[in-house]
């Protein structure tokens, strides 16, 4: 199969003495998406500041173990961190622009990196914007500053920024927990890309956006690994009762549809509307599923339905186009 | 109802009062101020004021080139030798230093800030003044009257003014989030790039403020500067030349000799220009880090 990028081995990590690692040992394959899931407060954040030794800024923290990428331990004491991270972007929870303007944002990297040339600059902006489809929206105003862009705008240049210093691993934390629907759909997109040259690990607590992106999937629960492998296996036959039971918090497999409604071919916000009508002639308690192939409404249903006060019990691709929602009134 | 109306009608209008009422102060000692000042204004050209350095009261002659200079001097060299070393030190308490030692000098800081300023006044004619007139000027090969001087008044001024500089820059660098720091690092950068490139440019308008406070307290602070730069009304050369800055004249001279003609009015005229002189900079201020705040930050 695939080559292995990261090979974690028997990390613990420790906040005050709270044992927040346990034993963990992975291996992330290499341009694959693995994403890591389990609960808030499951050590997800704290496995991805390992990588690339973030944690090392938090107060009180100690690790132990070995993690090494492309066979080089970065937790050991001869090697040079500031190296390692510049082979790793990183996509934070939310969009963090840096005090600057868009131009010099994606400049900063290269810059520090050595890159001095005013044309070699130009051309690495102009590069790294296109890549996530942000140049046509802001090459008026590179000069302007970054912050003045929307929060979905924000969150691209973040990454193209992460890309501008060549890195080969990309870590995502939680990186569309801040934006709106189409925003974090423009992101999902972008990643799956960018599969093909970069290998990309990315902590979720959505199991949707986990099942939309992963190949691979890293089950953690309080600290500790409970189940690794390739994601439909993970997702579709657990071998793990806790994965079973953390995935069967948001899937139902063997629910009693009370009414179905087909609204392929319905635009959004019309399913949305439809799918509501549907629902309000139901009781509460019973269940409704739809049908959409509207990319857009899988996200914005869901959301949505659940700002109404109802709960998404499923949301799942059927086919090729098309997607499975289900709702409890 | 209608009570709790009226309640909230009366409060109101007395908050307004009372905001009135601080407004109007300034500009109240302001016009009195003008008053005062404007028999000397009347009779001699401002330009003889503000640029002549003859300074004799009994003849009428009334130059305030010597006080104004010897305030920037003073005041300008404080501000050289202050800013860079509570820059420096602020940096490394907010973003080396561990919690233990900043908690540790924190308070020390702060203490510092709250020594009456005529202790600093003694501190300096026992300590810095001596040092200047026995070791540093021999050293020079300089002149000094006594180690009195500039040098004296912009050392003892510049450490008054640090720990307003540090205190309010630290603040300024802990303001900035943990997040952007490891936005820089994730990127590969040094701890010095970081600080340099990020941490510092976005607490650019911050230190900017924390400067001019500094400045600001430099300007107006009297009984430790008079104690300690000579008060000698001469144009300064050197950083050794005695001065006489605006505050120490104003403090050392106002209700005496109030029988020769003029001098009274000629007080208030230097009143009036330092608080002109810390209007201006106040405004300059503001107008920077309204640049500042609307540029790229």
């Amino acid at each position: 199969m695939s080559e292995i990028h990261i090979e974690i081995d028997n990390v613990n990590a420790y906040y005050n003495g709270n044992h927040a690692l346990k034993n963990i040992s992975v291996k992330i394959q290499k341009k694959q998406i693995t994403a890591i899931i389990g609960p808030s407060g499951c050590g997800k954040s704290t496995l991805l500041k390992c990588m690339n030794r973030l944690i090392d800024l938090t107060d009180g923290v100690t690790y132990s173990g070995k993690i090494l990428i492309d066979n080089e331990d970065i937790f050991a004491r001869k090697t040079d961190i500031v190296n390692i991270r510049k082979k790793m972007g990183l996509l934070a929870q939310k969009p963090i622009p840096l005090p600057m303007s868009i131009y010099e944002n994606i400049a900063y990297g290269p810059k520090i990196h050595g890159t001095k040339k005013k044309s070699d600059l130009d051309a690495i902006v102009e590069k790294y914007l296109k890549l996530v489809g942000l140049w046509e929206e802001v090459k008026g105003r590179l000069n302007s500053p970054a912050s003045q862009l929307s929060l979905g705008q924000q969150q691209r240049l973040c990454l193209a920024r992460g890309l501008a210093v060549e890195p080969e691993i990309i870590l995502c934390d939680e990186p569309t927990s801040a934006l709106d629907p189409v925003s974090s759909q423009h992101i999902e997109q972008q990643l799956l890309k960018l599969k093909k040259d970069y290998t990309i690990v990315i902590v979720t607590h959505n199991i949707h956006q986990a099942m939309r992106l992963a190949d691979y999937v890293i089950h953690l629960y309080l600290g500790e690994l409970v189940e690794h492998g390739l994601a439909n296996e993970v997702f579709e036959n657990p071998k793990e009762e806790r994965t079973r039971a953390y995935i069967n918090g948001i899937f139902s497999p063997d629910l009693k549809i009370d009414s179905e409604e087909n609204l392929k071919g319905k635009m959004c916000p019309y399913n949305f509307v439809y799918a509501k009508q549907a629902l309000h002639n139901l009781e509460d308690g019973k269940i409704l599923k739809i049908i959409v192939d509207d990319p857009l409404a899988v996200t914005e249903v869901p959301r949505g339905m659940e700002a109404d006060g109802h709960k998404v019990l499923i949301v799942k691709q059927i086919n090729k186009k098309d997607w499975e929602i289900v709702i409890q009134k | 109802m209608n009570i709790r109306r009226l309640k909230d009608n009366i409060s109101s209008r007395l908050m307004l009062a009372a905001t009135v009422f601080a407004c109007l102060l300034f500009f109240s000692m302001l016009i009195g101020l003008y008053i005062r000042a404007r028999p000397i204004l009347s009779l001699v050209p401002i330009s003889d004021l503000l640029f002549s350095s003859v300074w004799g009261p009994s003849d009428g002659k009334f130059g305030f080139l010597p006080f104004i200079m010897g305030t920037l001097w003073v005041t300008g060299l404080a501000t050289i030798i202050a800013v860079p070393i509570s820059l420096l030190s602020s940096i490394y308490l907010s973003e080396y230093a561990g919690n233990s030692l900043r908690n540790a000098v924190k308070p020390l800081i702060d203490l510092l800030a709250g020594i009456p300023s005529v202790v600093y006044g003694l501190w300096g004619v026992l300590a810095v003044v001596p040092f200047i007139k026995n070791t540093l000027a021999p050293a020079l090969g300089v002149e000094t009257i006594g180690g009195y001087g500039v040098l004296a008044g912009g050392i003892v001024l510049s450490i008054m003014v640090f720990p307003i500089i540090i205190s309010v820059t630290g603040e300024v660098l802990r303001s900035v989030t943990q997040d952007m720091r490891e936005v820089s690092l994730s990127l590969g950068a040094t701890k010095r790039q970081t600080i340099k490139h990020v941490v510092l440019r976005k607490a650019r308008p911050g230190i900017f403020a924390a400067i001019v406070l500094g400045f600001s307290r430099a300007f107006g602070e009297t009984m430790a500067v008079l104690m300690v730069v000579g008060n000698v009304p001469k144009v300064p050369a050197s950083v050794f030349d005695p001065a006489y800055p605006l505050p120490a004249l104003i403090a050392n001279t106002f209700g005496e000799m109030m029988s020769i003609p003029l001098y009274d009015s000629a007080i208030l005229l230097a009143a009036l220009m330092l608080l002109i002189v810390v209007l201006i900079f106040n405004i300059l201020a503001r107008m920077v880090l309204i640049k500042i705040e609307k540029g790229v930050i």
